[in-house]
């Protein structure tokens, strides 16, 4: 597609920066959300996550750089921005003495809904988000967390808005409402953008198209699983379960890959059989060799082969390692004397 | 506008749903009502020179510091302390529209309680006409005046309990401090809110401290022409700038913790 007919993303943020005293929270960090996409937003806790969720949402001002939402840049039209977002603050924050029809049908007379406009979209988010009607006719101060989250989701989806954030959406929740949330996202993907930040990262995995991954105000990495997968793990795992010892296996692994190491041996319950866990560098086509001659050796008895991808925990903790070793508790860069200190040690 | 409305809406509806609300009207009102009573029933032995509808106003206004923080400590200390301010900022909705609507929605409800307030001489003079003519509530004025007087005063009383409610997270602490200005509003009133001096007769500092806050010994001296239908267009104004200087400061504590 030439640069001519591709869209407009809905989110551009360039070189964005916030500090808060001696803390710089955010250090000029630059990225886009596509229409439809659904994009995870990690980082360990002080990150800038929520700061760069809060700017974009129109509630604080970033101290520079620039942000545009459908378009419209954040720092003159913050009204306009708000109407084009849905956004679901951390601990969602709700009135506890209102009905839930009553808070939706007040939410949606400030975003502008009036009259058959506003019914119609309070039942289809009451829909979207299963909130059945003996459950709207209730006081959001007798909800549980789980149907308080999904009156939150509901009133960030009132005014069609084309950009939802979600800051830490399910929190608390148990498997099941995470995954009513996760069902409500795959509902509206491709409709609606999403950023969504968690630190439950199997939810992210299993549902953002993209993840951007951020360390003390920074970009660290971001891509879609399979390409953060490429940048940060190196090495190709498979597990074998199989007959015979270790040294007799290894050695007829060797006969094809030489780079192969066996990182972990484990009995199998009952069977009699052993797990073997094996690394290569030279990727997953040569794994499927290896299956493939260790089938024609009867002696080992192959009764299961996997290639093992890494979880998004691993690349998220190797993607902010070096940049959470690098900085002291403000967020500052180490000195390299302090560095070598703590090398030593 | 529109925002303005829909929190004008949201916060009446909410003072409406609040039981401490109707609690704080009820005693406020019923001692109003007991006080009004005893007030009529010894009018003639009394050396009161005011007319006897401006007892009425006399308590509303002295009684307005336990009245108003009840309607006003929720607006914004509630809000805080549940962390919804935040949720209502996301929304399309400017901290002046959001000042405004709280704090009119407070105000109109003052006003709603005023208006119970006015239907005991209403109800005197419907019920016993002739007592009603000799004690002065035939003369609209009086009541325009009075109506008037408490209109000015709750504006700037209300506007003070918006501020302290925007100031902190514990709605007891809010209830305080207003209760707290609001006496001491009516203490600087109740002394200093006498004569101002004409421009033309400032010639020293003192007369012009007295232009400023007036000068002691004259309480409550402005009732008296709002009493008898007189209305008092600098008295006017002085609210005026006292509302849209607590109003100012709640706006921009506001807007201060969003930043």
């Amino acid at each position: 597609m030439s640069s001519e007919t591709k869209p407009l993303p809905i989110v551009e943020v360039l070189n964005l920066r916030k500090r808060y005293g001696a803390i710089q929270a955010l250090k000029g960090i630059s990225f886009s959300i596509g229409k439809g996409e659904i994009v995870g937003f990690l980082g360990p806790n002080g990150a800038g996550k929520s700061t760069t969720l809060r700017i974009l949402s129109g509630l604080i001002p970033a101290d520079s750089g620039e942000a545009k939402v459908c378009g419209v840049d954040l720092a003159e039209e913050e009204g306009e921005v708000r109407r084009h977002i849905g956004y679901l603050a951390e601990n969602n924050p709700l009135p506890e003495d209102l009905r839930v029809i009553e808070y939706l049908n007040f939410r949606a007379r400030l975003k502008g809904l009036e009259g058959s406009r506003k019914r119609e979209r309070t039942r289809i988010v009451l829909d979207i988000c299963d909130l059945e009607r003996k459950v709207s006719e209730r006081k959001i101060g007798n909800l549980s967390k789980g149907f308080r989250q999904r009156v939150g989701i509901a009133d960030a989806l009132l005014a069609e808005p084309r950009l939802v954030i979600l800051d830490e959406p399910t929190i608390g929740l148990d498997p099941r409402q995470s995954a009513i949330t996760r069902k409500m996202m795959e509902r509206l993907r491709g409709e609606v953008s999403f950023l969504l930040s968690s630190h439950i990262l199997s939810e992210v995995e299993a549902c953002c198209d993209r993840m951007i991954i951020l360390s003390h105000g920074q970009i660290v990495t971001e891509g879609t699983l399979l390409e953060l997968q490429k940048e940060f793990i190196h090495n190709t795992v498979f597990e074998i379960v199989a007959h015979g010892n270790r040294i007799d296996l290894q050695r007829e692994i060797r006969r094809i890959d030489e780079t192969c190491e066996l990182i972990q041996d484990d009995p199998v319950e009952v069977t009699g059989k052993r797990r073997f866990t094996f690394s290569t560098e030279k990727g997953s086509e040569v794994a499927e060799n290896i299956l493939k001659r260790l089938l024609g050796v009867e002696q080992f008895k192959v009764s299961e082969f996997q290639i093992t991808r890494p979880d998004l925990e691993t690349i998220f903790l190797r993607a902010t390692k070096k940049n959470w070793e690098d900085q002291d508790f403000l967020g500052r860069k180490k000195k390299r004397t302090e560095v070598a200190n703590e090398q030593s040690e | 506008m529109r925002e303005y409305w829909v929190i004008l809406r949201a916060e009446l509806f909410g003072l409406f749903i609040s039981p401490a609300t109707y609690v704080a009207s009820f005693y406020f009102l019923s001692l109003l009502a007991i006080g009004f009573r005893f007030f009529i029933e010894s009018f003639t032995t009394t050396d009161w020179i005011l007319p006897p509808l401006s007892s009425l106003v006399v308590g509303l206004v002295f009684g307005s510091p336990g009245l108003i923080p009840f309607l006003t400590m929720r607006s914004f200390a509630e809000e805080r302390r549940l962390g919804t301010l935040e949720t209502l900022m996301s929304a399309p909705v400017g901290s002046i529209s959001l000042v405004l609507g709280k704090w009119s929605a407070s105000y109109l409800f003052f006003l709603i309680i005023c208006g119970f307030a006015f239907c005991f001489p209403a109800l005197l003079h419907f019920l016993f006409p002739e007592q009603g003519e000799t004690l002065g509530f035939t003369q609209y004025e009086q009541w325009i005046g009075a109506w008037t007087f408490l209109m000015i005063f709750g504006a700037s009383f209300t506007s003070v309990g918006i501020f302290a409610s925007s100031i902190t997270k514990n709605q007891m602490v809010a209830g305080m401090l207003s209760f707290t200005l609001l006496t001491l509003y009516l203490s600087v009133m109740a002394f200093s809110f006498g004569e101002s001096s004409s421009l033309n007769s400032i010639d020293n500092f003192s007369d012009f401290w007295n232009a400023c806050v007036g000068s002691f010994g004259h309480g409550l001296h402005k009732l008296q022409h709002f009493s008898v239908g007189l209305i008092d267009v600098g008295t006017i104004f002085h609210q005026l700038i006292l509302s849209f200087l607590f109003l100012s400061l709640a706006t921009l504590q506001v807007e201060r913790l969003n930043h």
